[in-house]
């Protein structure tokens, strides 16, 4: 039991290749029967290692800790493993039906899998490195699956922009190589005092940081994000921006918040500020977008700004709140483009204004749709609410600055999911050509993790061993909150959004060319440096 | 070889990756910036009059063997970037019949 990490690498790689190379449709139904072995192994695994805490670290081949391959696993990676493998669970039963002929989808889907998983688990910042860059190029390869025009374009700039950063994160783990003389994270935890006053270690931290950011999307180097979203099936959007996005967030708990957390380089309030200018511009850029995908793809830019928020706040409920954001945004932006890909396929446009009366068309989906909706605006009982009042800790200790920026930043989302929510009334349109079960009972499994969260949040945190205790769901107080931005978000909508003024267009003609994303990145990095050295 | 000329190779990537108006060119700077950091980790792992890590030299002055494994694996991981970006601009190629960014970034496909 005590290689079960192993397993989680191995099983869905494995699987993989017997789809592969067996023709036969009925042998993909092996995925499902991988999927519940990975969990299983996952329930004894946690078990496993509560009795025995030190098959934390497995090192393999038996060589010196220093330059083994090793992985660790804290609650942190169980938390994420855990994440992963219900996320792909619900993936690949929404997708089977659609894609179980496709073979070589399958295949790399499962390939991701494995990949994040080795990800998740391994404890050596060059591993690190060389799983970033797999996850690159097998998300380039599913973005590009489509074979239109627009789908290798996306996956070009995708791909380059994306290996800029790795190879940037590359660059700092040389650097620490050279300092410490290991690239094991937990010794350089340990040691990292020793030299983290040199400016190679400040020069090392800023590179790692600055290279996961065009990973995380954020602020000045989120341009590819909407392009990916734009083009790929409703099953990688769901995953790309639940799960591979947040592998970059994963990276910048264990850089930031865990490894350069003794070195105190006073670099925390420099990235709360680019986390909440991400959310800002995200929301912006949200309610000038027409296409549903798009809508969906910078409210995720704007949720990673809120995460970023969360994290890099001095108080632990804050930081708490950040993770429990994560898997929270996992779920309920899942659920939506997964519900939006239905609604895609029925109404065969991706226009809010051509997409009229889901709610008489597909009731169900419409009710997943609005728990998503609900959630990701923060209405009391849903999962978003409750991250987002820990994030909120004391509001922000008192800065009244910085409680107005997130007050903004929740009406917009309330705003332009008001404006999503157009798509749900009016008339009949279209009549309904299949009735998608599968895809509703993945859905339907997501939309009560929300509830689940949402509603029993205290237990889960006990038996997490995690104190939630700072969200108080029964206030009437956060009721009347949320009603008062829902009324002013139908106010703002109704006289201004749905105007379409001058800046909402230009707004929407915003489109950075590859050039000028590496300029922003040049621009992000000097930035970095210059709060780092001065 | 000096340090300093390495972060110059890395430095000549960056600034293509900036101005260069075609997608081939850009994988190619995405090659030399990786070229650059190759350079530098096998330059602070090397020294001078030291001999190849094998078994047998041990007791000699041996260079550091941990950054040539890992480069080896870098290198393999740019070829796979390099080969499926070139794969991309090809398909690009058949479908705008352009392999500027400009054209390809504005332009509808044309099958």
């Amino acid at each position: 039991m005590s290689y079960a990490p192993v397993l989680f690498v191995f099983i869905p790689i494995i699987t993989a290749i017997i789809i592969y190379l067996f023709k036969k449709i009925r042998i993909s139904l092996i995925i499902f029967a991988s999927q519940a072995a990975m969990l299983i192994i996952f329930i004894f695994y946690v078990f496993h290692l509560k009795d025995n805490p030190n098959d934390a670290l497995i090192v393999f081949g038996g060589w010196d800790i220093r330059f083994a391959i090793t992985f660790y696993i804290d609650q942190l990676t169980l938390i994420f493993v855990g994440l992963t493998i219900f996320m792909w669970m619900v993936v690949l039963l929404y997708t089977y039906r659609i894609n179980k002929r496709e073979r070589n989808f399958i295949f790399f889907l499962l390939f991701l899998e494995g990949a994040f998983m080795g990800l998740l688990q391994t404890n050596d910042l060059f591993n690190l490195f060389v799983f970033l860059e797999l996850i690159t190029v097998l998300v380039t390869i599913l973005i590009a699956y489509k074979k239109s025009g627009q789908s290798f374009r996306a996956g070009i700039y995708y791909l380059l922009i994306n290996t800029l950063g790795a190879m940037f994160f590359l660059i700092g783990v040389i650097f620490l190589y050279y300092a410490y003389g290991t690239i094991n994270i937990q010794i350089i935890l340990a040691n990292i005092a020793e030299h983290s006053d040199t400016n190679l270690v400040k020069l090392a931290y800023v590179f790692m940081v600055g290279g996961i950011s065009i990973k995380a999307a954020l602020f000045p180097v989120f341009t590819w994000l909407p392009r990916a979203h734009g083009v790929a099936q409703s099953t990688i959007s769901a995953l790309l921006s639940g799960l591979i996005v947040k592998a970059a967030l994963y990276i910048f708990i264990r850089v930031n918040n865990q490894m350069f957390l003794a070195a105190n380089y006073s670099m925390t309030e420099v990235f709360f500020w680019i986390g909440a200018t991400t959310a800002l511009v995200g929301v912006a850029f949200a309610l000038s977008q027409k296409d549903i995908k798009q809508i969906l793809a910078y409210h995720t830019i704007s949720q990673i700004g809120i995460i970023m928020m969360g994290l890099t706040s001095f108080f632990a409920t804050a930081q708490l709140g950040g993770l429990l954001h994560i898997v929270n945004h996992a779920l309920f932006k899942s659920l939506l483009f997964l519900g939006a890909g239905i609604v895609v396929k029925t109404y065969n446009s991706k226009k809010v204004s051509d997409i009229r009366g889901v709610f008489q068309v597909m009731p169900w989906t419409a009710v997943l749709l609005i728990v998503g909706m609900l959630s990701i605006s923060g209405a009391p009982m849903f999962n978003g609410f409750v991250s987002k009042s820990l994030i909120k800790y004391h509001d922000f200790d008192g800065n009244i600055l910085k409680t107005i920026i997130f007050m903004l930043i929740n009406l917009g989302t309330v705003t332009s999911f008001i404006k999503f929510s157009q798509i749900l009334f009016g008339p009949k349109t279209v009549k309904v050509k299949d009735k998608n079960i599968r895809q509703h009972i993945s859905m339907t499994i997501i939309a009560l993790g929300c509830l689940l969260i949402g509603l029993f949040y205290l237990p889960i945190g006990q038996i997490l061993n995690l104190d939630f205790s700072y969200a108080k769901l029964w206030d009437l107080f956060k009721f009347l909150e949320y009603f008062i931005y829902v009324g002013v978000g139908y106010l703002f909508y109704r006289f201004v959004i749905a105007k379409d003024f001058w800046i909402n267009r230009k707004l929407r003609e915003v489109s950075v060319t590859f050039e000028n994303a590496n300029y922003l990145f040049i621009v992000y990095m000097l930035v970095l440096s210059l709060f780092m050295f001065l | 070889m000096n340090p300093i000329l390495t972060f110059i190779v890395i430095l000549i990537g960056i600034y293509g990756l900036a101005t260069s108006k075609n997608i081939i060119k850009s994988v190619f700077c995405v090659t030399i910036v990786e070229t650059g950091i190759i350079l530098l980790f096998l330059n602070l792992g090397n020294f001078e009059e030291g001999t190849i890590p094998i078994l047998t030299y041990i007791g000699i002055n041996i260079v550091d063997p941990i950054p040539q494994a890992l480069m080896i694996t870098t290198i393999v991981i740019g070829s796979t970037i390099t080969s499926l970006a070139l794969m991309l601009c090809i398909k690009i190629f058949h479908h705008y019949g352009s392999i500027e960014w400009k054209d390809v970034l504005n332009k509808r496909s044309q099958k």
